[in-house]
């Protein structure tokens, strides 16, 4: 072989065994005897640091699930949003039961493997604002959401929501200025502030939003019924199908005994699994 | 006169610092904040305990991975420094496009450059190694200014004198004109590893738990974001003061050995 074939030929044999995964996460898991979970941190009651500096929540919970039904042990790594999403996890990480809504941009370096929650959309307002009862009369008035979250899409009369049996949505209002904010909580705080100060209501799911209810009493209500319902799906990183298979296998097992109904009724307060 | 002209001084520059604490406590208290759920976090933040999976956490973990960067930015900065004031070609071309680089582009994409980039070719680096790496090439190219400047500022007749007395261009810059030019390269490198100890929390974005990290999501977690986040800022300024310490510090030692 000549001097640079003998240097190039690992590196591409390396390029080509990056392409075959295939059962590559498995022999991870088993080896390590480790599920390596991702969670986004700061979503509290799906993921959060609790009082003993653990991750805690609906997510982690199910992740542990899982973790036991495999027999292995749970890790949890939280890095940021955007290297989940971006895919190529190079066997950082295995899994992500982390209330990810799928889309098809996530699709081409993600694989979507089962559903396991819905989502309902809520308008949350302030207590004193008893008057508004429903999105239409927000006309010009200002609704904050976190930024590229689908209820910014949803606002902006965009949202495609990825599930089979998904009606057209209906967007019952017009003229509804978007108030962007880096994270939930911030939109809160200014929520706090008074409806009409900085913003009139926010928009957000039913799980998050129902926790802050309850730990903020007497602050903040819902408004009305859910206006539409995401599914959230357990992704992996994508080239896998023999870990996807046994993910899906694992989790309709879980549904099918009831431990995804009982930790979503105790974390979540009702079943949303179904 | 009960106190020298020095200790009257200082006395008034203690009590100005004094009202503008309390003017900023009046401030914060005015925020209707409640503090006790800091008090239970709080060895966590700083970093006295390990984390669940037995890894250094918060200010702990800020500190190692400043000091680790600093250290090596030092020596990148250096390299370049000399690069820059080289007559070769290669090394001028290397030094100038690595300045301009780390310099131009931003920290965080420097970051994700090197942990989602660097497994393309096939290593794939852990969290603590990719962050420090990032921090000292970042700094590194910015230490280089600092170094080239201080190297530039030295007397030229010290040059000339190396010359006269025979000395080699590579002994005259290690024994005469380096250890001059430290001293007046102390204090904007002081400045610099501030500004590294803050820019530390973008490691966060690889799931490390540094102090801006656990500051969230314990603000996340117990609706009490406010908080959380003063008590991360008062803990980078604590550290800060600390740096500030150390360089004055090494200023007094340089000034006391070379006057």
């Amino acid at each position: 072989m000549t001097f640079w074939m003998r240097r190039c030929a690992p590196l591409l044999l390396l390029a080509l065994a990056a392409h075959c995964l295939a059962g590559e996460t498995l022999d991870r898991i088993q080896g390590r005897k480790e599920l390596v979970e991702v969670v986004d941190p700061d979503y509290p009651p799906f993921a959060f640091l609790n009082d003993s500096n653990h991750m805690d929540g609906f997510d982690v919970d199910v992740a542990k699930a899982v973790a036991q039904r495999l027999g292995v042990r749970l890790r949890i790594e939280t890095p940021s949003w955007e290297l989940v999403i971006a895919g190529h996890w190079r066997g950082r990480w295995d899994l992500c039961i982390c209330s990810m809504t799928p889309d098809q941009r996530k699709a081409q370096v993600l694989d979507f493997v089962a559903p396991y929650y819905n989502s309902p959309a809520v308008l949350v307002t302030t207590a004193q604002n008893t008057g508004l009862q429903s999105i239409r009369e927000l006309s010009g008035k200002r609704v904050g959401v976190e930024q590229g979250s689908s209820y910014e899409r949803y606002l902006q009369k965009d949202l495609v929501i990825a599930a089979p049996d998904a009606k057209a949505l209906s967007y019952p209002f017009n003229d509804v200025r978007i108030a962007p904010y880096a994270n939930e909580d911030l939109a809160f705080q200014d929520l706090a502030l008074g409806a009409g100060r900085r913003i009139d209501a926010v928009l957000s799911n039913l799980g998050t939003a129902s926790a802050r209810l309850d730990r903020m009493r007497g602050k903040f209500r819902i408004v009305g019924e859910p206006l539409y319902v995401e599914p959230n799906w357990v992704a992996i990183d994508k080239g896998d199908p023999q870990w996807s298979a046994l993910l899906a296998r694992t989790l309709a097992e879980l549904k099918k005994d009831g431990t995804l109904a009982r930790l979503s009724v105790k974390w979540l307060g009702k079943d949303l699994t179904q | 006169m009960l106190m020298s002209p020095q200790g009257f001084f200082r006395l008034r520059v203690l009590l100005v610092w004094a009202s503008l604490l309390l003017a900023f406590a009046a401030f914060v208290a005015g925020f209707e904040l409640d503090f006790s759920v800091v008090r239970e976090r709080f060895p966590n933040l700083l970093g006295l305990r390990l984390n669940p999976d037995g890894a250094l956490q918060g200010a702990a973990l800020s500190v190692l991975v400043s000091f680790a960067a600093m250290a090596v930015a030092i020596v990148l900065g250096l390299a370049a420094a000399l690069g820059k004031l080289s007559r070769s070609a290669i090394a001028y071309g290397l030094a100038t496009f690595y300045n301009s680089f780390f310099r131009g582009t931003p920290l965080l994409v420097q970051i994700l450059l090197i942990y989602l980039g660097l497994p393309q070719l096939g290593p794939v680096p852990a969290a603590i190694p990719a962050g420090i790496a990032a921090l000292a090439l970042c700094y590194g190219a910015y230490l280089s200014e600092i170094f080239r400047a201080a190297i530039v500022g030295v007397d030229p007749g010290q040059w000339e004198a190396a010359q006269a007395l025979g000395m080699s261009q590579g002994a005259t810059m290690l024994r005469v004109i380096l250890p001059q030019a430290f001293k007046s390269a102390v204090p904007p490198t002081g400045a610099m590893f501030i500004s590294l100890l803050k820019d530390s929390s973008l490691v966060s974005v690889m799931g490390l738990w540094e102090i801006m990290f656990l500051a969230q999501s314990y603000g996340r977690s117990s609706y009490r974001y406010i908080e959380l986040l003063l008590t991360a800022a008062v803990i980078y300024w604590v550290l800060s003061i600390g740096l500030e310490f150390l360089q004055a510090w090494l200023e007094q030692r340089l000034r006391a050995r070379h006057g």
